[in-house]
């Protein structure tokens, strides 16, 4: 038994450490994740001007600050009482300023984040003793994903071309977000019963302009089938087997064309979401499509006991109309508030069965699984506590353990496709789960990103060019009194997963209360009183350090993927927000 | 390029960056971006070619990634020209580098090309590196700077080892010059004690490299996020010896260690805000969604000593007012507590209860007092 450490997991937001204990036969069996920081945000708002709130925990997070301004905004919008009035064009904007953002981050995730590991030289010692077609997909990998500074064998490597033409794509999109937004990150057009600017016709026609530049890069480098045919067959085909079966035979016809010259470049059809469709699955690669070799990426990183995981969407995305029912209702938004069962059984999502558990973190009272608004969190503060490496029975991390109706919940893409039945992701999530594999893995979590991006792309467009009206009323105005005793709940999905923010003002209408739930915590979280391990860590227990090749401790890239493959953010999962007055200090709030 | 802009940056050619008359560069280059700043030392980027390649370690600390994602944003050169024209070599950087930290039974395993840890080791041992820090410091709890601790080291620690060789160090952001928003007033702040590299808010003896006992000169580049440009321009301006850190420091960076270029001590985001042109005829919004001025809404811009207006964001589309978002003063030493409540007219808050006359004596700048002053008359209807 060898214990396997990744400390820093680098290319994520923030600090986080995955230990782990490795058989011989390279599986892990035991495994801890630890966030490393206390940021010490609580009570920032206490006391302040709750419409601050907006700003502020937005510098939770600068890769997705958008969803937490709009997550606090949601709240703010109910705390005033003015939900049911938000004018439809300025949730309108709400949507293409989250939406825009939500594609860049997953385009950041997939380029910058995971990308880079599929160049590790792991795959360069397995490929290239596989013939010219091992070394063709190699070649492929470095050649699109090899990230800057990169050196292998002492030579350095040439920046990928899809890593190099992400850049300025990511780049484009934040432009198109600062133009109605004022800037990006930290923007600052978000206020409660409204949106502060309305884009003009001008705004429209560039964004536009910028959408058509991006889709121009997604053509060239990551879909190189037609983008409506592809959404057409997928997120519209009339079930889960027939877009399956579309991707299958997309896939089969480019393998035909290849298989004999070993041309598996972008110019031969391979696009970057063709090309890890087919190689990064066993089941697809190997099983179904007769590919000689593949990178095994759904065998790792699934849940082994179905009973002990769900999958959980707040929703997100307003539907065009005025008002909205800040609870998230199932139905109330574009992609709806859900929960999936391990066994993907469909239930209805209700706030109350969140609770969160300290039991296995760094605060000093750890016996509760309470209501994150009964919450009561105090950190330690004697340093020689702060212990990272006490084993799966210690505390270990800095996150807490939310858990849904007591079981821990994935969110995120993967758990937005299943809630709204997205039918690739559904069907091929049906479709691991029937051949023995895990239904969430590595490969079906980074699918279910590429194919959120798509679909995205698809609504977006619709967002901008029909549902805005630039004449349209961008804002009613509040009233503060009404915050007065009041509470608001803002639910919203956030690029990695669902994000709640709660907030409660006294008689004077300043911030009593102030809480967040954040998908890194759900995500990354360590044990819970029932020492049942969070997801990521349950994602580890069971799967290979390498799926191909040699076992190889100095080198486990399946740690770096399963971690990379939630784009976990600890910035937002150990934010600490909390801002009580009442009963300072039993009520600091760590999530 | 228009001849306009030729002349212009023949001219630039022969004056030190960073160095010239601040209206100079506010007026006429402020707005052409990073691209005409570069090529404008095209000779000296050429040299830096055949010579040196400068090293860059950029380290996170405490903070939210939105400085990278800013920087990410550069506009023109973008961050991966930038790189290649200056011949940088980003050495490490936690979110872009391929390595992570691996350990086998609790030692550091295979090297620096996949070892992150291997390879800050084997960097700091070379030297002759740019420091870059974004976030702040934990000095908590009770000075152990165990609130962060990566690959098995406070935080706290790795900044001092990082600081020692480096060459010059640019903290990036509003957390890593002054703290912060982790620095805000709370009941926990005590327990967490953030720094920033040099500062602590406004207290330039309060950095966590005092803290340390190190003294290195610091050029804080503030924001929340820091604008693209500052960073890149200012980088590039140490690595082309436009700025000679120590040397030249003294001349080009303000009393909170920011280049005044950037970050003029007599001038604010107010002076050319979009909606300026009402503000002097009185005109204020009082709910959002308008184009008029949001100085009713508690606009800080009068207090911010930045180039936001003239050089705006993400390739000069915009800006926090301009999108109708009141100015937070993201710049300032005391973001965000100076700026709170956020969407509250300066001279309601009082200082000490004060009216706007007593603030205006208070506050910041020259510009700021005639600022608040101005506003107030304009209000009152004078």
């Amino acid at each position: 038994m060898v214990n396997v450490t990744v400390d820093p997991l680098t290319r994520i937001e923030g600090h986080q450490c995955i230990s782990t204990e490795v058989d011989a036969n390279g599986v892990i069996t035991d495994a801890q994740s630890s966030s490393l920081i206390f940021r010490g945000f609580e009570r920032i708002l206490q006391n302040q001007d709750p419409r601050d709130a907006a700003f502020l925990t937005q510098r939770i997070c600068g890769v997705c600050p958008l969803a937490h301004g709009l997550a606090a905004t949601n709240a703010l919008d109910d705390l005033y009482g003015v939900a049911d009035q938000v004018p439809k064009d300025a949730l309108v904007m709400r949507n293409i300023f989250q939406g825009l953002n939500m594609v860049a981050s997953h385009a950041t995730h997939i380029y910058i984040l995971f990308g880079p590991d599929l160049a590790n030289p792991a795959y360069k010692k397995v490929l290239t003793t596989l013939g010219d077609t091992g070394n063709a997909v190699w070649n492929e990998m470095v050649g699109r994903f090899a990230p800057i500074s990169y050196k292998m064998d002492g030579q350095s490597v040439p920046v990928g071309s899809s890593y190099l033409a992400a850049i300025p794509e990511k780049k484009r999109l934040q432009e198109a977000i600062a133009l109605i937004a004022g800037r990006m990150p930290g923007p600052s057009s978000l206020y409660p019963g409204g949106y502060t600017y309305p884009a003009t016709v001008a705004d429209i026609t560039k964004i536009s302009t910028y959408y058509l530049q991006v889709m121009d890069f997604v053509s060239k480098h990551t879909l190189k089938v037609d983008f409506d045919t592809w959404i057409e067959n997928t997120y519209k085909a009339s079930s889960p087997q027939k877009a399956v079966s579309f991707v299958a035979e997309h896939l089969k016809g480019l393998i035909d064309k290849s298989v004999t010259s070993n041309d598996f470049s972008k110019d031969a059809g391979w696009g970057d979401v063709e090309f890890y469709a087919a190689f990064g699955s066993e089941l697809v690669g190997e099983n179904i499509l007769g590919l000689p070799a593949s990178l095994k990426h759904d065998t790792i990183g699934g849940y082994k006991d179905p009973s002990k995981i769900c999958f959980v969407s707040y929703g997100g995305y307003y539907k065009p109309k005025d008002g909205y029912d800040p609870r998230s209702p199932a139905g109330d938004r574009i992609f709806t508030s859900g929960v999936v069962s391990g066994k993907l059984e469909y239930l209805k999502f209700d706030p109350d069965k969140v609770t969160e558990s300290t039991a296995h973190s760094f605060y000093q009272n750890s016996d509760n699984d309470l209501a994150p608004v009964k919450g009561e969190t105090v950190p330690f503060t004697d340093p020689d506590k702060i212990v990272f490496a006490g084993g799966s029975d210690s505390q270990y991390s800095w996150d807490k353990a939310p858990r849904y109706d007591g079981i821990p919940g994935e969110v995120g893409p993967l758990a937005r496709m299943l809630n709204i039945k997205e039918p690739l992701v559904t069907g091929l999530a049906l479709a691991f789960a029937e051949n023995g594999y895990s239904a969430a893995n590595v490969y079906t979590r980074m699918l279910a990103r590429m194919q959120e991006t798509a679909i995205l792309a698809y609504e977006l467009l619709n967002w901008v060019t029909v549902d805005y009206d630039p004449s349209g009323k961008i804002s009613v105005p509040i009233d503060l009194n009404a915050a007065k005793n009041n509470q608001g709940m803002g639910l919203w999905e956030a690029p990695r997963g669902a994000l709640g923010h709660w907030i409660s003002a006294g008689s004077n209408g300043k911030v009593t209360n102030y809480q967040c739930i954040v998908p890194g915590t759900w995500l990354m979280s360590p044990r819970d009183s029932n020492g049942i391990p969070g997801p990521l860590e349950q994602s580890l227990i069971g799967s290979k350090i390498n799926t191909i090749g040699d076992v190889d401790y100095t080198n486990p890239v399946s740690i770096y993927h399963m971690g990379r493959s939630y784009d976990p953010c600890i910035s937002c999962a150990v934010h600490t927000i909390d801002l009580t007055g009442k009963r300072a200090p039993n009520t600091l709030r760590i999530l | 390029m228009s001849t306009g802009i030729k002349n212009l940056v023949r001219t630039l050619d022969s004056v030190d960056f960073l160095k010239m008359d601040r209206r100079t560069f506010m007026k006429a280059v402020g707005g052409l971006g990073a691209t005409v700043m570069l090529s404008t030392y095209k000779a000296d980027i050429v040299k830096g070619l055949e010579f040196a390649e400068t090293r860059i370690i950029w380290l996170h600390g405490s903070e939210c990634t939105g400085c990278s994602e800013s920087v990410l944003n550069a506009g023109n050169p973008d961050i991966v020209q930038a790189l290649q024209k200056l011949n940088v070599n980003l050495a490490f950087h936690e979110t872009l580098c391929a390595q992570q930290g691996i350990w086998n039974d609790g030692k550091l395993v295979n090297n620096a090309e996949l070892n992150s840890e291997i390879l800050l080791e084997e960097l700091y041992k070379e030297g002759k590196y740019i420091l870059v820090v974004e976030g702040s410091i934990p000095n908590g709890p009770n000075g152990s700077g165990r609130y962060l601790v990566i690959g098995n080291k406070t935080f706290k620690e790795t900044i001092g080892e990082a600081a020692k060789n480096a060459v010059a160090i640019v903290a990036v952001g509003a957390c890593a010059a002054y703290g912060g928003i982790t620095s805000a007033d709370s009941e926990v702040a005590k327990d967490t004690d953030y720094r920033g590299v040099a500062f602590a808010k406004e207290d330039a003896n309060g950095g966590i490299l005092q803290e340390l006992g190190i003294d290195k000169p610091v050029i804080n580049i503030p924001g929340c996020p820091a604008h693209p440009d500052w960073v890149l321009l200012t980088v590039g301006a140490v690595i082309l010896g436009k700025i000679k850190v120590p040397d030249d420091l003294p001349a080009v960076l303000d009393k909170y260690g920011r280049p005044m270029v950037f970050f003029p001590p007599d001038h604010t985001v107010h002076e050319n805000c979009p909606r300026r042109g009402y503000y002097d005829r009185g005109e204020f919004d009082e709910q959002v969604g308008g184009e008029k001025c949001l100085w009713k809404l508690g606009c800080k811009a009068p207090y911010a000593h930045a180039d936001c207006g003239i050089r705006k964001w993400n390739s000069g589309v915009s800006m926090c007012t301009q999108a109708g978002g009141p100015c937070i003063a993201c710049v300032e030493p005391g973001f965000p507590d100076a700026s709170r409540p956020l969407y509250v007219e300066r001279e309601d808050v009082g200082l000490a209860g004060a009216n706007i006359d007593l603030v205006a004596k208070v506050a910041v700048g020259a510009a700021a007092v005639a600022a608040g002053v101005h506003a107030v008359r304009r209000m009152k209807g004078e």
